[in-house]
């Protein structure tokens, strides 16, 4: 049995899966004074409805937001910091350059260092970039600084020296001088957290470690601990940006790994309901009431960088590469001085809600939208848990934007929509079209109930011709907790030209990598046998700064490491994202990268045989809606009647409990035997 | 029946889609980048523009380029016969004469022809590493005629329908020291624009020739008319800033820039009588980095996030004068022209403060620290040169301090990492830090600027250009100047030397160069600052104790807590004046 605990703004999303591979699941509402509470009550709840209790080998998965919380509200840890002298203010130089696109603005500036400079102390060293020791350590240097911060009390200590990636020895012994005079502190090391060249953001990335370390403990030893007394021993594990888990122990000392946590499993649902229906290219849309997130599954997995960050602090580690855009049912509306309109990136968020809410929120906003246009049902949002009021979503689009613009409510409401619609699809394009991708290959996944007014006119924006609306799609992120693996990345940074670089010696590197990765999912309880192993490598053309990650088959003996192959594969996939390629050039080997799987059992959703719905038998109503031509009678179904085999052609709706489906003029929508709807969009010029 | 009508939603969808194709191209060059200066520092933009250079949309990249697109594509649409555009061309061209910066920004054009008819072209500007001429780097300040300074390249078809003219490429290679990096980058430059122009033309087929265009005025309308309103705004009359250059780099003499900006009802003229004249060194500041410079500052009063086209250019009238240090003749030399560059925006934010002081800042590093080291690694026997950007203060605020250590006026430039910088170069860097006390005291305090100690390994040839040692960033309404910058070769030895601020000069193995950056001004009388953050700044080593007492005028205890006492005694003085 796993169950998958993923804990959002407003609720908390439990879902269970028991030993015959049966789906439970349940919403609880988010207990943001104690987080913990929220969870424990969730799993009650649904060991209650699915009649099962926990027994020792049963595991719980969790995907957090704690450590962006932390991050967006300044409540980390006080770390100090340890740096080559010299380079104290590396962390607050950054890369000199203005928040991005903020070229014209003297007014933006990026977010504060997460460290302030009283607690960035410098020792006398250094290590050149071969890695030779030119200035030993000044043990005394280390001694004052730790004594310094021990005197102030930090809980968190970062270790960041210059070319540690490449001889980590000096941030070794600073470390042990830590441990010793001030073992109360956690200690994050660079050339452990992130060993690769760029002063900043390696260093940024294991400060983040730092400040978000202690919170995700004691977070964590609170849950374990309440687990505990409820339920005896529970297994728990954490969701990690890079898509898989680990365990609560490894959590803590990796603390940066749990940024995007939440999203990464949505982007591991995506990937989960692609695979079911045959496809290894997909774009995840997830729209909440904030912000609409991205992802994009190639090769059936989600792809992944190691560029990303969270709120303009880079974290250099791989992670899902997610892109999080300022648009959802909760986007504000506006109309500029000249008449123009405008939709976000503010947000009513949930409090004070759309107009249509009825709190204190006056602003039209994408769901009021959708209201007017008569798109969702007043008394059947959120389960009928929300009421909405039409009336006021009908004000406030008038007047604050139909009054304005000159326009009819009902055009003022289909402006909105179509921006929105633009803002996602920009979005989407941004993420994919700029690494190469063609998005005629794609097709789009829908997550979270918001996105399922918006995804078929979204897709047709981006010429994509087809749309799955799975099952479950109101916890379906949480299904991407219960298939996601034991997963950890490792990497070495080699720096050689293709040359100078013997294939036994890129062997045995490798197979350094592996053995440290199977020890670390041994200790995590993995058996041998569930253990998968992914080398690649970060390459670029002698010269670049940018790498391109390319996979490498994972072998045993030197005579099957093809370099051919892999340079073939790197021409390729440059020519791909840049259209432009060299064969003749030389490649530079940058990364060596090994990541370690330990496989979860198969998860599989319920399958129905074929039970075509007579369509009048599954109408709920016939409604007058508006669409681009005028107010228009479309049916309205029933989700939970729609079996498979069942045919559906736009323009119409589909409710279902916390969500409804928009099919629009001249799409079609197949429901499969998992109970997706498959939304196919027939006219597309391509 | 034509899916899409042209109207204010549409057009905001078609202005998304611009801006994305815009943005993703300087993604795409920054990845494939293999100088320094292209793919860490960014110093590079890319435009999406109209039949005539007319621009429908920019990249969120270093705005200081941003003016040469425009006018140089606007020269090339006339050089070219209507018929000579194929799909696949790719134009480049280097002269500052012909609308661009300084020879090394090499600007690349693609046409965009769609049913057979020329619609726009995909374009990009990017600092190339070198572009021949008497000094490794391209960045020598003192040179005084063009023909020094590089290979100057007119308008040529460097790609012909898809096909490199191999001719070409070995005549620039011929030129230019190390060719295999940059003729590297021409490339990626070119695949850029014709990356650019495929997306266009599908946005094109989607909403139809006739909708983009009309959607395309709609949006040249809207900035025009959103500058237009900030100006009615303005009180009508003369504005006039003043600010200096310390020297042109070849005569060791104060150089005058000087903004006149006129106002009346909804529209600017902006001109630099009163400046200058040309100079010999090369300071000049060809015509379209006067213009971009000027629209610079007016985007960032206005908004800095409007759509940035044409239609904001239509308002203001910059004046051009041949002869004055803004607008040069032939062959006058243009390398250092972004040290005049960026006094042009301090002289208009200097004009515009008395009227707007709620959306200007205090003077800003003002200035741009570029050098180059040229010489041979040891271990590959190969030349290299190695480019340093380096930000300084930012000036400070109506409402909060300026950014420390940050990238230019007019740029959007990245930092050469410390470990990227040593990895391929034979340098040892020896701090890198802010220095205190460089933030002019104020209400909020000017951001403080940096000091990076290179070491070198081998003999160099260093050129450079930088500014603000005679004369500091600007305090406003009260605040004080910030810190002027210096420079100097083995610093605390006997054998110490102080390098011109322009120039080019040899370096030799063993030599520590310790370059030290302008800081900024301050925004409002120093002893109005509040004592808890000059408190916070002392902790923070921002400034010092003895600037906290003189300059804030509050004065701290041992613990470094304030004392209200004293502090109140202190700033009482000042109340009275």
């Amino acid at each position: 049995m796993r169950i998958g605990i993923d804990v959002g703004g407003t609720f908390t999303d439990i879902i269970l899966m028991d030993n015959r591979g049966k789906f439970y699941y349940v919403k609880t509402p988010t207990t943001h004074n104690d987080l913990a509470e929220g969870v424990l009550n969730g799993i009650a709840d649904i060991l209650q409805i699915s009649d099962q209790s926990l027994q020792a080998t049963d595991s719980i998965i969790h995907g957090t937001t704690i450590g962006t919380n932390a991050i967006v509200e300044g409540k980390g840890a006080k770390v100090g910091l340890i740096t080559t002298k010299g380079f104290e203010d590396v962390l607050e130089i950054r890369r000199v350059a203005r928040p991005k696109d903020a070229a014209y603005d003297f007014e933006i500036d990026n977010p504060p260092p997460l460290v302030p400079r009283y607690l960035r102390k410098g020792v006398t060293e250094r290590i050149n970039s071969k890695g030779e020791i030119v200035v030993p350590l000044d043990e005394d240097s280390v001694r004052n600084a730790v004594d310094f911060f021990k005197g102030l009390r930090v809980e968190a200590i970062t270790i960041s020296l210059l070319f540690s990636f490449l001889n980590p020895r000096h941030e070794r012994k600073v470390a042990e001088i830590c441990q010793k005079i001030y073992p109360e502190a956690k200690i994050s090391i660079s050339s452990e957290i992130c060993p690769e060249f760029r002063e900043y953001e390696r260093t940024c990335t294991t400060v983040m470690n730092s400040y978000l370390g202690p919170v995700i403990a004691e977070y964590m030893n609170n849950l374990i601990n309440r687990l505990n007394a409820t339920y005896n021993k529970v297994e728990l594990h954490i969701m990690q940006s890079n898509g898989g888990s680990m365990t609560v122990e490894m959590a803590e000392t990796h603390a940066a790994n749990l940024i995007n946590s939440g999203p990464a499993a949505g982007a591991m649902a995506t990937a989960f309901i692609a695979e079911l229906v045959g496809s290894k290219l997909a774009v995840g849309a997830d729209m909440g009431g904030t912000t609409f997130d991205i992802s994009i599954i190639d090769g059936g997995v989600p792809r992944s960088t190691t560029w990303g960050g969270v709120t303009d602090y880079p974290i250099k580690i791989p992670m899902i590469d997610m892109r999080t855009i300022g648009a959802g049912g909760g986007s504000i509306a506006w109309v500029d001085e000249l008449d123009v309109l405008n939709v976000g990136p503010q947000s009513a968020g949930s409090e004070p809600g759309p107009a249509c809410y009825g709190k204190q929120g006056d602003l039209p906003t994408v769901t009021d939208a959708n209201l007017v246009l008569k798109r969702v049902n007043p008394d059947f949002f959120n389960e009928g848990k929300q009421r909405l009021y039409s009336k006021k979503a009908y004000e406030a689009t008038k007047v604050h934007i139909a009054d304005k613009m000159g326009l009819s409510v009902e055009e003022a409401a289909l402006g909105i929509i179509k921006i929105v619609n633009a803002n996602m699809a920009k979005g989407i394009s941004a993420s994919s079209v700029e690494r190469g991708y063609d998005l005629r290959e794609f097709i789009l996944v829908t997550l979270g109930g918001a996105c399922n007014l918006h995804a078929a006119e979204i897709a047709m924006e981006l010429h994509i011709s087809k749309v799955i609306v799975p099952p479950m799609c109101g916890v379906l992120s949480a299904v991407g907790l219960l298939v996601a693996d034991i997963q950890h990345d490792h990497v070495t940074t080699v720096s050689k030209r293709e040359q100078d670089l013997q294939p036994h010696e890129l062997l045995s590197k490798f197979q350094e990598l592996e053995d440290i990765g199977i020890q670390q999912l041994k200790k995590e309880g993995v058996k041998r046998e569930d253990i998968a192993v992914e080398w690649s490598s970060d390459l670029r053309y002698d010269g670049q700064s940018w790498e391109l990650n390319i996979p490498i088959p994972a072998v045993s003996n030197v005579d099957l490491l093809d370099i051919d192959d892999i340079r073939s594969n790197f021409h390729k996939a440059h020519q791909k994202a840049y259209s432009y390629s060299n064969p003749d050039e030389m490649l530079e080997f940058v990364n060596l990268r090994v990541r370690v799987k330990g496989k979860t059992p198969q998860v599989k959703l319920p399958c129905y045989p074929d039970t075509p719905t007579p369509l009048n038998k599954a109408e709920k109503e016939r409604r007058a809606i508006w669409l681009e031509t005028g107010l228009t009678e479309v049916p309205v179904y029933d989700r939970t009647l729609l079996g498979p085999k069942t045919a559906l052609y736009g323009p119409c709706l589909i409710e279902e409990r916390v969500s409804t489906t928009f099919i629009p003029q001249g799409c079609s929508c197949l429901v499969d035997k998992y109970m997706n709807l498959v939304i196919t969009i027939e006219d597309l010029e391509k | 029946m034509a899916k899409y009508k042209a109207d204010k939603v549409t057009m905001q969808v078609i202005r998304y889609a611009l801006e994305a194709v815009a943005d993703d191209m300087g993604y795409a060059l920054q990845r494939m980048g293999r100088s320094t200066i292209v793919k860490e520092i960014m110093d590079f933009n890319c435009a999406v523009l109209g039949p005539e250079g007319n621009i429908l949309s920019q990249a969120h990249l270093c705005p200081l380029m941003m003016f040469s697109l425009p006018r140089t594509c606007h020269n090339m649409v006339k050089h070219y016969h209507m018929d000579s555009w194929h799909e696949g061309d790719v134009v480049v061209t280097n002269d500052p004469y012909l609308g661009g910066q300084h020879l090394p920004d090499v600007q690349f054009f693609s046409p965009i022809i769609f049913d057979n008819e020329l619609v726009g072209f995909a374009a990009n500007i990017c600092h190339q590493l070198d572009m021949g001429g008497s000094v490794p780097g391209g960045v020598a300040g003192g040179l005084t005629e063009i023909y020094q300074e590089g290979l100057r390249i007119p308008f040529v078809k460097l790609y012909h329908k898809g096909e490199e003219n191999e001719e070409i490429f070995s005549l620039i290679g011929n030129n230019i020291r190390i060719p295999e990096k940059t003729l590297a980058d021409f490339r990626a430059q070119a695949a850029t624009t014709l990356g650019g122009v495929s997306r266009i033309k599908k946005i094109i087929s989607k909403y139809s020739p006739g909708v983009f265009q009309e959607c395309i005025n709609m949006l040249m309308s809207y900035s025009e008319k959103r500058i237009r309103q900030f100006i009615k705004d303005l009180p009508d009359g003369k504005y006039t800033g003043v600010d200096w250059i310390d020297d042109d780099g070849y005569i060791d003499e104060p150089v005058k820039l000087q903004v006149n900006i006129h106002i009346q009802d909804d529209s600017m003229v902006v001109d630099f009588r009163g400046s200058s004249p040309q100079t010999q060194g090369n300071i000049n500041c060809p015509w379209s980095c006067s213009e971009g410079a000027a629209f610079y500052t007016i985007i960032g009063m206005v908004d800095p996030y409007m759509p940035i086209n044409s239609g904001c250019f239509l308002p203001i009238e910059v004046r051009p004068e041949e002869g004055l240090i803004t607008c040069p003749r032939l062959p006058g030399a243009v390398t250092a022209r972004s040290q005049t560059m960026t006094k042009i925006v301090e002289a208009m934010l200097k004009a515009m403060a008395p009227i707007i002081p709620d959306q200007v800042v205090a003077g800003s590093h003002g200035q741009a620290c570029t050098s180059s080291f040229t010489g041979i690694h040891p271990e590959t026997g190969k030349r290299f040169t190695y480019i340093e950007i380096q930000g300084g203060g930012c000036g400070a605020r109506p409402d909060k301090d300026g950014a420390d250590g940050q990238d230019l006026h007019l740029g959007r430039f990245m930092n050469t990492p410390v470990e990227a910088a040593e990895l391929e170069y034979p340098v040892t860097i020896e701090r890198y830090e802010f220095i205190p006390d460089s933030g002019g005291a104020g209400k909020w305090r000017g951001g403080l600027s940096l000091r990076r100690d290179i070491r070198f390994h081998t003999d160099v040839t260093f050129a450079r250009y930088s500014d603000r040692r005679k004369f500091a960033p600007q305090g406003l309404f009260g605040g004080k100047e910030g810190s002027t910058a210096n420079m100097a070769l083995n610093p605390g030895t006997d054998r110490v030397q102080v390098p011109k601020s322009k120039g080019v000069s040899e370096i030799k193995a063993g030599d520590l160069l310790s370059i030290c950056l302008p800081g900024s001004g301050g925004y409002g009388p120093p002893w109005e600052r509040d004592p808890e953050r000059v408190r916070w700044d002392v902790i923070n080593g921002k400034i010092s104790l003895q600037s906290a007492k003189e300059d804030y005028l509050v004065s701290l205890n041992s613990d470094l807590s304030v004392n209200e006492t004293e502090t109140k005694a202190l700033r009482a003085e000042k109340g009275k004046g």
